[in-house]
């Protein structure tokens, strides 16, 4: 059967379940998503593995110290992976009366001295619920003005040690030239990831800057965030037919062309269930993150799980 | 009352996004425990008295301002602090900020441009803009409280007058004399929140555009804009009225 997404959109509100539930992490869904034993396979939908990038828990600072909350959170959606930000496992160093740059020295020191015990204790903490953590998010935009080698070493080291197969940056072309040579030695890829800046020569943002980055280096890949991609006007299908062998991950939301606003779900420009009947009937290993912005009154838990029972019906 | 005037409201607005179909209170799978919850926005903290501002607030949130700005104005990555803009400063019921929100900000070397919200309606850009002066003179508020109070410069402080107070206030009449009914403290308490506009606000009340409601949108303009300095050089000023 063939749906227009405006007439997907209301069938998949209309069917709403477990949203309604979701909110208390203690309910039926969240008891049943602790099983331990699932893994990444608990949000494998048809084909399709699912993970979650926890920037969308607007309501839940990003701190390590809420990293047991953020797990809860993830099994009450039902999520076996997540792209893990480095807030939720770097301490944070910007506490009052602490300058920006003393914040940044002491970041710094603490990442060229943490025991790699540190990382594998958190590992084992996803483990023992059974989430992959796939990629390890670095703010580089802040970290290479000022880092040694040495730091970025050690932040794929983190990653590595957090069994995660890849570092993940919001990017630029001049970062990535520099980070070229980083991910193959250990063993990772380095996952790029676009904005809409369309003003910025040095921008990651259309199909002929990511040709460009992924010529950098053969451990690049391509982290492609559909929603800021279709708000630079880009053609999603169009990318990953043409590059979907150099595709870590889509970062999966909604937004409007021509720069647009975020959405939820179906609401925006980006061909969200195109793209996941693309990458399932395609059998492609290919996670789609769910990832968003857009504004709402719900709580991030019932927000995420609003848009991943949208994704399980685009799939159904 | 006036709770429940800020209740109805939400509840208005919670009846608008329930009919777009987005929260099912019942079916199949749902917790009947949970069940006939709507939503829940603990993170915005608690609801205010003032229905307009809570309407405001929700507008800012839902339109999706505060992924990047913070709810309370406390920017997240690379978006601009609302706190500090001269921009917003210089906004009037939306008169900058409509545009820009409607326009985004295309060029931009930031990693992200801010996206254009050309669809919002005027009263969403309005609430939107209510919302940011509230909350930059609630945070304004905290901060020159909180900060020593220095001398001043008085006649810094008298061309401060002569610009941004003199349309309504003259220390020849209604503030003649206010150095000798005020200390220093009580000055500075006075600028930063007038005793005489001290009160609770009300639609009916703001619709009318009386005195008093004028005069709190523009001292609430002028807070949200002070710097420790011209408050400083105000007190100074104002104490050399005898």
């Amino acid at each position: 059967m063939n749906v227009t997404r405006r007439e997907f959109g209301k069938l998949a509100l209309g069917g709403l379940s477990s949203a309604v539930g979701i909110s208390s992490l203690g309910s039926r869904d969240a008891s049943a998503a602790t099983t331990a034993t699932a893994g990444a396979n608990r949000s494998l939908i048809e084909g399709v593995q699912f993970g979650l990038q926890p920037y969308c828990y607007h309501d839940l600072p990003m701190t390590r110290e809420n990293r047991p909350l953020l797990i809860e959170r993830l099994l009450a959606n039902g999520m076996g992976m997540v792209e893990l930000m480095s807030p939720w496992v770097e301490p944070n160093f910007r506490t009052p009366g602490v300058t920006p740059e003393q914040a940044r020295e002491k970041l710094r020191q603490w990442r060229l001295n943490v025991a790699p015990d540190y990382y594998l204790a958190i590992k084992k903490e996803f483990d023992d619920v059974g989430i992959t953590v796939f990629t390890y998010y670095v703010d580089f935009r802040t970290s290479l003005r000022d880092s040694s080698d040495a730091e970025v070493d050690a932040l794929f080291r983190a990653g590595q040690t957090l069994g995660a197969k890849g570092c993940v940056g919001s990017m630029w072309l001049s970062a990535a030239q520099r980070l070229a040579s980083f991910p193959g030695k250990h063993g990772m890829f380095l996952g790029l990831h676009n904005h809409a800046n369309l003003s910025d020569p040095d921008a990651l943002s259309s199909e002929e800057s990511f040709i460009k980055a992924l010529s950098y280096s053969p451990d690049f890949k391509a982290v492609l965030d559909v929603r800021h991609f279709v708000a630079a006007n880009g053609d999603c299908l169009g990318f990953l037919e043409r590059h979907h062998s150099r595709v870590a991950s889509v970062h999966l939301g909604d937004r409007r062309r021509n720069n647009g606003r975020s959405t939820p779900f179906g609401e925006g420009d980006a061909p969200l269930i195109e793209i996941l009947r693309m990458i399932r009937d395609n059998q492609w290993s290919i996670p789609a993150i769910i990832e968003f912005e857009h504004g709402t009154l719900r709580s991030g838990v019932e927000e995420v799980q609003l848009m991943f029972d949208y994704c399980k019906r685009a799939l159904a | 009352m006036k709770r429940t005037n800020a209740d109805s409201l939400r509840r208005l607005v919670l009846c608008c996004i329930g009919s777009l179909g987005l929260l099912a209170t019942s079916g199949a799978g749902a917790d009947p425990s949970t069940a006939g919850r709507s939503y829940n926005a603990e993170f915005l903290g608690p609801v205010l008295d003032d229905s307009l501002i809570q309407h405001g607030k929700e507008t800012y949130v839902v339109a999706g301002c505060a992924y990047c700005h913070g709810v309370n104005l406390q920017p997240l990555g690379e978006a601009a602090d609302l706190m500090r803009s001269p921009m917003v400063g210089a906004d009037d019921n939306g008169n900058v900020i409509g545009p820009v929100v409607r326009a985004g900000f295309p060029q931009t070397l930031s990693l992200s441009p801010m996206p254009q919200y050309s669809d919002l309606s005027e009263q969403q850009i309005i609430a939107i803009a209510r919302w940011i002066h509230y909350a930059r003179q609630q945070g304004r508020y905290k901060e020159l409280v909180a900060a020593p109070d220095r001398r001043g410069d008085a006649a810094a402080g008298r061309d401060y007058f002569a610009r941004a107070c003199s349309a309504c206030h003259s220390t020849e009449r209604d503030l003649a004399r206010i150095g000798r009914t005020y200390d220093r403290q009580k000055l500075r308490a006075q600028i930063l929140a007038p005793d005489a506009l001290n009160r609770q606000t009300s639609f009916k009340v703001d619709r009318r555009g009386d005195a008093k409601s004028l005069g709190r949108q523009r001292h609430g303009a002028l807070l949200e804009n002070y710097s420790k300095e011209d408050v400083s050089n105000l007190v100074s000023y104002l104490q050399s009225a005898r």
